[in-house]
């Protein structure tokens, strides 16, 4: 323990266990070995390290040490640093493997221009003494969209007509938010629906992480519109909905012989998109645009704007049709 | 719009290579006729390297490569039987190029675009593109060159060369 941390936490941090203090870390290049306890300096501010960051999936714990969870001790505020960290991952995508790559540098890029931009994630970045990258997120307050969506504690056609059209509303703005990066050449590049957050209060959708970026094809921009599609069939079916989870649903016996590949995703051989033929009062029109991401589409989207093109109508027809509700 | 001007799609691949073969052939004896072969630069994103060093190096050995494979394609073209006077290449730079700047460069997001605008530009009544043959999915997550170049020209006939 450093005789400098042990005298900024006494001044910033007094309820903090003293006998935990580590030392102080100037040069975030080990970041695997940076803890809890630790305290990281960037140029006048220090953050004190209280865990790392964990990714949860399928019940899960995937850690992420790169990204810690500080007290940023002078203000007293709590703030997520993500360090400078390199890979490069295979990432199944369907059948299909897409080299990922994680890049610093590209989450930077963007965080300046979403600055100010409630839409996404706020954060600056600081270089270390080492010159390492380190982004110093604010914690978004609220919860993941899956999350919400899946507390919605009502049968699929209350969901429907009560809570829908609001998330759609608001779904809206966070693919124009998308549209927006685009049109800034950038990508978010890991679009899915535990990236995007519900804001506590306003309601508001908020992208998180957007480190990830991938080899240009000639759809630049086609693994966004993927995850958005994705997104939205969520939205519409309040679960992803696949051949085998039929059963479970008591719609096996339903819906047997109905269902052909045409109606699952051009994707994720598995997921059914055609929602209509599940619900039969999700519309025509909406159940186009999931259908576009299906194995019958002749006709892709390329762009957030076509997207939007499709879809802001039937968002206005079902807030006609239901009622405008707050979400 | 000028039929005996011929706009190769080049980008180095066996499908590439396939259609200047095919072009050749086709149109060897055909007097008065020129043929252009594009090839617009794609370089590795900057963001896929840890550092200036090996994105540089990256990028320095892929144009090497392509402008190698570039000669080849010329060099098929001649044995062809068309005329070396009758050949131009056309290495379309990248904007983001650490090596050098071009007045016309690629921007890297739409090799179609590019293609497209040479031909307009250069009065090109011919595109030719070989086919890689992606299935739907893939068209649908990373684009096809040629679905695309069939969609949206109007001014010229493609040849698709599978």
């Amino acid at each position: 323990m450093s005789a400098e941390v042990r005298e900024l936490v006494r001044t910033y941090l007094p309820e903090f266990p003293i006998q935990y203090c580590k030392s102080l870390v100037t040069d975030t290049t080990q970041f695997m070995s940076i803890d809890y306890g630790h305290v990281i300096e960037l140029g006048d501010v220090h953050y004190m390290v209280y865990k790392n960051e964990a990714e949860r999936r399928f019940g899960l714990e995937d850690p992420k040490y790169w990204v810690k969870r500080c007290h940023e001790l002078e203000t007293g505020k709590r703030k997520i640093l993500k360090l400078e960290f390199f890979e490069t991952f295979p990432v199944q995508v369907g059948k299909f493997s897409v080299e990922c790559y994680r890049s610093p540098d590209k989450e930077s890029r963007i965080l300046d221009i979403v600055r100010g931009d409630s839409r996404f994630m706020q954060g600056i970045t600081i270089k270390d003494a080492a010159g390492r990258n380190v982004r110093v997120l604010e914690i978004v307050n609220g919860r993941r969209l899956d999350l919400t969506v899946d507390r919605i504690d009502v049968e699929h056609d209350v969901y429907f007509r009560e809570h829908l059209p609001g998330l759609l509303r608001r779904y809206l703005e966070a693919v124009r938010a998308i549209g927006m990066l685009h049109r800034h050449g950038e990508r978010h590049g890991d679009i899915r629906r535990d990236h995007l957050y519900v804001e506590h209060g306003t309601g508001n959708l908020c992208w998180i992480d957007f480190d990830y970026t991938f080899h240009s094809y000639e759809h630049p921009f086609g693994l966004d519109l993927f995850g958005l599609g994705n997104i939205l069939v969520f939205l519409v079916g309040k679960a992803n909905i696949t051949v085998q989870s039929l059963e479970g649903m008591g719609l096996a016996e339903r819906l047997e012989g109905r269902l052909s590949s045409d109606d699952l995703s051009i994707v994720i051989p598995n997921r059914i998109v055609n929602l209509r033929k599940i619900y039969p009062y999700v519309p025509e029109a909406l159940n186009r645009v999931l259908m576009h991401f299906s194995n019958s589409a002749e006709v892709f989207y390329t762009t957030t704007d076509e997207l939007l093109a499709d879809l802001e109508p039937c968002v206005e027809a079902l807030e006609s049709e239901y009622g405008r509700k707050p979400e | 719009m000028n039929n005996k001007r011929i706009l190769i799609a080049f980008d180095s691949s066996e499908h590439a290579f396939r259609a200047v073969s095919y072009t050749g052939e086709m149109v060897a004896d055909m007097p008065d006729v020129h043929i252009t072969l594009l090839l617009v630069e794609r370089l590795p994103d900057r963001d896929f390297f840890p550092d200036e060093e090996q994105w540089r190096a990256e990028c320095g050995e892929r144009v090497r490569t392509r402008k190698e494979a570039l000669a080849q394609a010329r060099a098929i073209l001649e044995t062809a039987g068309v005329k070396p006077e009758a050949i131009t290449v056309n290495y379309m730079v990248s904007c983001k190029s650490p090596f050098e700047e071009a007045l016309v460069c690629s921007t890297g997001e739409s090799v179609v675009e590019d293609i497209l605008r040479t031909q307009r530009e250069g009065d090109y009544g011919t595109v030719v593109v070989g086919r890689r043959g992606v299935s739907k999915t893939e068209a649908f997550m990373f684009g096809s060159v040629s679905n695309r170049i069939v969609q949206e020209t109007h001014t010229c006939t493609v040849w698709i060369v599978s």
